[in-house]
């Protein structure tokens, strides 16, 4: 097995490229760090199996944030045939010190000057041949995105990978050169083979720049921006919500129900009103969950959460944070994991730990869809956006309030230095391949996680045999009764205790969970809830479900990423703080003024 | 006397050469590898009253803090 490891600077095209090499969906996004894990596929090339690795996103390798120390750890602890450096073509300026650098290593790499599109458009002109030369290696032009120059590429990979035997870099670092003496190199390299205008002119970026980082306006255009994303999401999400619910019942009702009379009661209660219509009510919201994270790539790969940075980095100042742990909250809005393993690009430890602490209050699109039931279910149609809007201010304002509460406490230094991108059309492959990814992703969660909980909650409530499902005298009831006294207080029936116990390890088991305990779906399901809490209740909630911690998956990257488990046991005894505090204060407040 | 500029003076559409930066080693290694390098040009683009500045070097756009702009020393005498 040949290795090859692709190593570039952030949003030169690395994932593109690696995609194109492999046919394998790794995500993409026009955002400096955004390859966190490390992606690897197996292809063949030129009868050689061969495994090809994406590597984070890196501006040197002296550096020391985590992510030039995983890539330089990654070449320091593995054996590589070849190493394809991506260039950026229309900053080979900027860019090539980086190739020289690990030209010196030791290994002959492969440069790829990528966006060779971009460059032509440009103006800019580069003699790939005679860089060739002067460097002993092969320098190939192509666009990863568009396909030129790729086969030419890949071909040029296959013959350095079968003449290369693997090396082993040892003490990489010993190995750098003085950044002066490739800075000088680079200089002159770039000045005898590249011919580009002395000013590079990307217009429409500009322009666009123009407006949306208008210093009075940019900031309500992002807002509205959002605001129309999240609208898009509802209005488009719902309907197709309705299919699937729909679609989901005609099954039941022309497969499952003729069952009824053969199987056992119990077991089909168990199988049907209790694993099918738990399982089904949460897969009728990956229509909304797909949706969401459509429109996030989009934003995602256009550019725009550069300039997101941009605009919010005089608020994040002031709470500590800075312009990116602003565009990580965001992500976090689609999911909290990827979203902690994004501030990877950070160098200072306070300054991760704060943000890593702020992101799980972001609300998840698990949480989301818990919204979506309980908000269709109890409040009227004009009431439930506004509810949801109001769970989204309350999301910013606990992570806001996290930062200034720490954030004296974890200071940093950390320079707020970020490329700007220039402004692309998202590409409509990657934006599909990662609908794609999160359906898989929610079947990879529905098979485990989901199906547990709502087993798992299915028997609480209809347990010990003989007593009545959902009511007094189950486990479940007597787990709530014993919860009574700390749930009682901020309005959650005990009924509706066992079901925050689920949500602590996935949010979306909290609307399964719900189906299999009380047998009932769809409308009768809204009825049930609506005998167990009011409005001011159901707020109660939800507030305390947004705050109290994120998912398991969640706690377990803080713990990883940070690998400290006094962190872990910090934030989680925080957000559980913070969950009874905010809901107590609002649930009883809202009593006393009579509500 | 030489009044030492660093990049956070300049105004709007104003150029320079950077002279030097004055960090600590890895946060140097940083910015010049983000491409703040000794001897290259650097011209302002935007500077909001509140928030980062835009700076252009050669082909890269960069946003940055003032308070980091000020540790990038420049000469404007040309
Ligand atoms: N015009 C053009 N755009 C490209 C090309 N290759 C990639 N892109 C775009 O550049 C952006 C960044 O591409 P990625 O593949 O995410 O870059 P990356 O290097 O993996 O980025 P990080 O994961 O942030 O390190 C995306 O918007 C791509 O669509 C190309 O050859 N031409």
């Amino acid at each position: 097995m040949k290795r090859l490891a692709i190593v570039g600077m952030p949003n030169t095209g690395k994932s593109t490229f690696f995609n194109r090499l492999t046919g394998s969906s790794s995500r993409v996004a026009n955002w400096p760090g955004v390859t966190v894990d490390l992606l690897s596929a197996n292809v063949v090339l030129g009868g050689n199996a061969v495994e090809v690795v994406d590597l984070p996103g890196i501006y040197d390798l002296h550096g020391f944030s985590d992510d030039e120390q995983v890539v330089r750890s990654f070449l320091e602890n593995n054996a590589i045939d070849t190493i394809g450096v991506v260039l950026n073509a229309t900053q080979l300026d900027h860019q090539l010190p980086l190739a020289l650098q690990i030209r010196k290593l030791g290994i002959r790499p492969v440069i790829l000057v990528n966006m060779i599109d971009e460059a032509d458009q440009l103006g800019v002109r580069i003699d790939t041949g005679a860089l060739s030369t002067a460097l002993d290696c092969p320098v190939m032009p192509l666009s990863a995105r568009h396909g030129t120059g790729f086969n030419d590429a890949r071909d040029a990979i296959t013959r350095e990978l079968s003449a290369a035997s693997a090396v082993s870099l040892n003490d990489l670092r010993d190995c750098l050169h003085a950044d002066d003496e490739l800075v000088a190199e680079a200089e002159a390299l770039v000045s005898q083979n590249v011919k580009a205008p002395s000013r590079l002119v990307r217009k429409m970026t500009e322009r666009i720049d123009h407006v949306l980082l208008h210093p009075v306006f940019g900031l309500p255009l992002f807002f509205l921006a959002m605001f129309l994303v999240f609208q898009a999401v509802y209005t488009l999400g719902t309907p197709l919500q309705d299919g699937v619910a729909y679609l989901l019942d005609v099954f039941r009702g022309l497969a499952l129900e003729p069952l009824e009379s053969m199987l056992p009661g119990n077991l089909y209660g168990f199988l049907v009103e209790g694993l099918y219509d738990g399982v089904g009510t949460v897969a009728s919201f990956v229509p909304v969950i797909i949706l969401f994270f459509f429109f996030m790539a989009i934003v995602e790969d256009s550019g725009y959460l550069a300039r997101a940075a941009f605009l919010t980095d005089s608020l994040m100042a002031k709470l500590g944070l800075d312009g990116r742990g602003f565009v990580m909250i965001l992500m976090g809005f689609g999911c909290n994991v990827p979203a902690l393993m994004g501030t990877r690009v950070m160098r200072s430890r306070a300054l991760r730990l704060l943000s890593m602490l702020v992101i799980p209050f972001s609300l998840c699109s698990a949480r989301l869809q818990v919204y979506l039931f309980i908000t269709t279910a109890l409040f009227t149609a004009s009431q439930a956006p506004l509810v949801l809007f109001f769970m989204y201010l309350a999301s910013f304002a606990a992570a806001f309030l996290t930062a200034l509460v720490f954030g004296r406490r974890l200071k940093s230094d950390e320079p707020f230095v970020l490329e700007l991108p220039p402004y692309r059309q998202p590409a409509l492959k990657q934006v599909l391949l990662r609908g794609w990814h999160e359906i898989a992703h929610f079947l990879r969660r529905a098979s485990t996680f989901i199906i547990t909980g709502v087993v798992l909650v299915w028997l609480l409530t209809h347990f010990p045999a003989g007593s009545t499902p959902g009511g007094a005298g189950t486990w479940a009831s007597m787990l709530g009764l014993w919860m009574k006294p700390v749930l009682d207080p901020i309005g959650i029936s005990p009924d509706m205790s066992v079901i925050l116990l689920f949500g602590f390890v996935a949010k979306e088991i909290v609307i399964g969970a719900l189906v299999a305990m009380t047998g009932l779906d769809g409308s009768a399901l809204a009825g049930y809830l609506a005998t167990q809490m009011d409005s001011i209740q159901a707020i109660s909630f939800m507030l305390f479900i947004l705050l109290y911690t994120p998912c398991l998956s969640t706690l377990a990257t803080q713990l990883n990423e940070s690998r400290s488990w006094k962190f872990a046991g910090y934030s989680l005894a925080w957000s559980l703080g913070l969950a009874w505090a905010v809901s107590f204060g609002f649930y009883q407040g809202a009593r006393i003024l009579g509500y | 006397m030489k009044i030492l500029e660093n990049l956070s003076h300049l105004r709007k559409g104003e150029t320079a050469l950077i002279t030097g930066i004055h960090a600590p080693d890895s946060m140097r290694y940083r910015l010049q590898a983000m491409g703040l390098r000794t001897g290259r040009e650097a011209e302002v683009i935007r500077r909001p009253r509140l928030g980062p500045m835009q700076i252009r070097i050669g082909s890269v756009n960069l946003i940055m803090r003032r308070c980091d702009a000020a540790r990038v020393t420049i000469s404007t005498q040309q």
